[in-house]
């Protein structure tokens, strides 16, 4: 492919594999974190243990995070449909993309939040803290660079299910790849699509790890 | 009424492998002003006797009554009200990583909701109080141990608590640092009445600071008293062994025609050894001694091997009762 050809159409697959990259590990958040809190706290070890709603939502997660992203994908085309309108396309991809990776995220966050140590959480309770109080000033921010840390990995993460989601009609530079790289053999295309894979991947690791290692204030300075 | 009272207080740990009675039936009484020293081996229950007396550990039995209040009538948000005046330390500090040394002061009082100006000022006192205004701006895992401990004290400090539990504040702390640590808290304990329970496993500890102690051996609270009277006069064998455990009494030392003698008040400052020495040409051998002020009054004890000559230990032992000493006999079961 000519250098003036490929320039635009790279620039375009970037624009849409950061979009859904960015929008649905927001998403993911977004359902994931308070599921991960409400995961640590009704865990028969946790602050308000409530087992059966515990063991209810553990398995929800288990299942979802057992069926393989491509087939989720096509499982969830209806749902696909009535959210985003269609179901291909950059837009259309956040929503598999999002069920996907909310239970992933979830996990990510409960391992996290864990970590904290409980020694810290039983002194807030001696001070007559509230579950609220200990979730917002102890946990979170005292499991801030390890919750950092498992936002790039789960960004990477997601940023690999939407380069595979092309393979259906994603968007993106997925999509790119098994167009022009698979469909119609055009190897130069295929190979930089897998650079600049590569090179956003490193970046999102990168970036990531440099924030969660300069706030971090365990280390001594 | 006392300030904390513990009434026929049990814990017991059900598990799915075996049922732990990690306390009996304890009952005592801790009055306003007093610091009261908790001692036991490891295991006899002492940590959770602490934090049942903030509720951390909901007790099996009895009652935990803290200023008139019966903690197991109260609703969760009363519990969480009375918290806040009964501060607790630990023994790893338990301070917040990711906040510096003002963040963790603070901490206590946004809790409890007090105003930001309030808050500052505050911390201001507080950082005066403990000595650590210049590492205001530190984080823990900047700080020594000791002055992670201070930092503890600074934030359980700052909600005006009417109580300080502090469980084995000082044994991850070098002897020093544990003397500064515990001269802390009794010039908080002097200058503004503040109760202190402090539970260790170090006599030592006791003998520094506390006016009162309660021996807890294999959850069952064996004896209680001044420190003056349960070290003086120990009743039970598991205070024995801690005082004497102190002693270095162990097989070398525990052999025949031994005494103990114990000092209270002025008795220390005269030489009764040369004494009985000089004036009885008694020759004794002194296996163990130890000597310190306790509250201001010179106490201690000392254990002595008497000669086997019949005559001379009566006059020993004379003379010394003579003297207004306490003289026990501690052949065979102190050990
Ligand atoms: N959560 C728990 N579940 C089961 N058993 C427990 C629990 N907490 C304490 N125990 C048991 O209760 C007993 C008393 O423990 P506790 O921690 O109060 O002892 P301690 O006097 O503080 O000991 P140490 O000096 O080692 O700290 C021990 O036998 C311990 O194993
Ligand atoms: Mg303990």
């Amino acid at each position: 492919m000519p250098i003036e050809k490929m320039v635009p159409l790279m620039i375009d697959g970037i624009r849409d594999t950061m979009y859904m990259t960015v929008v649905s590990t927001f998403f993911a958040y977004l359902l994931g974190l308070p599921l991960a809190i409400a995961l640590v706290l009704t865990s028969p070890k946790g602050l308000a243990p409530r087992p059966l709603i515990y063991r209810v939502m553990d398995a929800v997660v288990n299942i979802f995070r057992s069926i393989p992203f491509l087939i989720l994908m096509i499982l969830v085309i209806p749902l696909t449909r009535l959210i985003a309108g269609k179901a291909y396309g950059s837009t259309a991809t956040i929503v598999p993309l999002v069920i996907a990776a909310a239970p992933y995220v979830a996990r990510m966050i409960e391992s996290s939040l864990l970590e904290v140590d409980p020694g810290v959480i039983e002194a807030a309770q001696s001070m007559g803290a509230s579950i609220p109080q200990i979730v917002f000033k102890v946990i979170i921010p005292e499991a801030k660079t390890s919750l950092i840390v498992g936002a790039t990995i789960s960004s990477g993460t997601i940023l690999g299910y939407s380069a595979m989601s092309g393979a259906i009609g994603g968007g993106g530079l997925g999509q790119i790849a098994i167009s022009y790289g698979y469909n119609r053999y055009q190897t130069d295309v295929l190979l930089v699509t897998v650079i600049l894979l590569v090179i956003l991947m490193q970046l999102i690791q990168v970036v990531g790890m440099t924030i969660s290692r300069k706030t971090d204030k365990r280390v001594r300075e | 009424m006392a300030l904390i009272e513990l009434r026929h207080l049990t814990k017991t740990f059900r598990g799915k492998m075996q049922t732990v009675e990690a306390l009996r039936d304890i009952n005592l009484s801790i009055h306003q002003g007093e610091i009261y020293g908790i001692i036991g081996m490891s295991g006899a229950g002492k940590s959770t006797l602490v934090r049942c007396i903030n509720f951390l550990e909901k007790p099996t039995g009895g009652q935990v009554i803290i200023d008139g209040k019966d903690l197991a009538t109260l609703t969760p948000k009363a519990l969480r009200a009375l918290r806040q005046d009964v501060s607790m330390i630990f023994q790893h500090f338990n301070l917040l990583q990711q906040r510096d040394v003002r963040g963790n002061i603070a901490f206590a009082m946004e809790i409890a909701g007090m105003k930001k100006a309030d808050i500052e000022r505050r911390v201001d006192e507080m950082l005066e109080i403990v000595g650590l205004t210049d590492r205001q701006h530190n984080y823990p895992s900047q700080l020594s141990g000791g002055q992670q401990q201070r930092v503890a004290i600074a934030r359980a400090l700052s909600t005006n608590p009417k109580i300080i539990l502090c469980d084995e504040a000082t044994s991850a702390l070098d002897p020093q640092t544990t003397t500064s640590i515990l001269n802390l808290l009794r010039e908080i304990n002097q200058k503004m009445g503040i109760t202190i329970v402090i539970i260790t496993h170090e006599m030592s500890v006791v003998e520094s600071v506390c006016t009162h102690v309660a021996i807890v051996d294999n959850g069952d609270l064996v004896e209680n008293g001044t420190v003056e009277q349960v070290f003086s006069q120990p009743k039970s064998e598991a205070a024995r062994k801690l005082i004497f455990r102190k002693a270095g009494a162990d097989a070398g030392v525990m052999g025949d025609r031994m005494i103990r003698i114990v000092f209270e008040g002025n008795a220390s400052s005269e030489p009764i050894i040369a004494g009985l020495v000089m004036e009885c040409h008694v020759a004794v051998n002194i296996m163990y001694a130890d000597t310190r002020d306790v509250g201001g009054k010179a106490f201690g004890q000392m254990i002595l091997q008497l000669p086997e000559d019949h005559l001379q230990q009566e006059k020993a032992i004379y003379y010394l009762q003579n003297k207004n000493l306490r003289v026990e006999e501690v052949n065979g079961h102190a050990h």
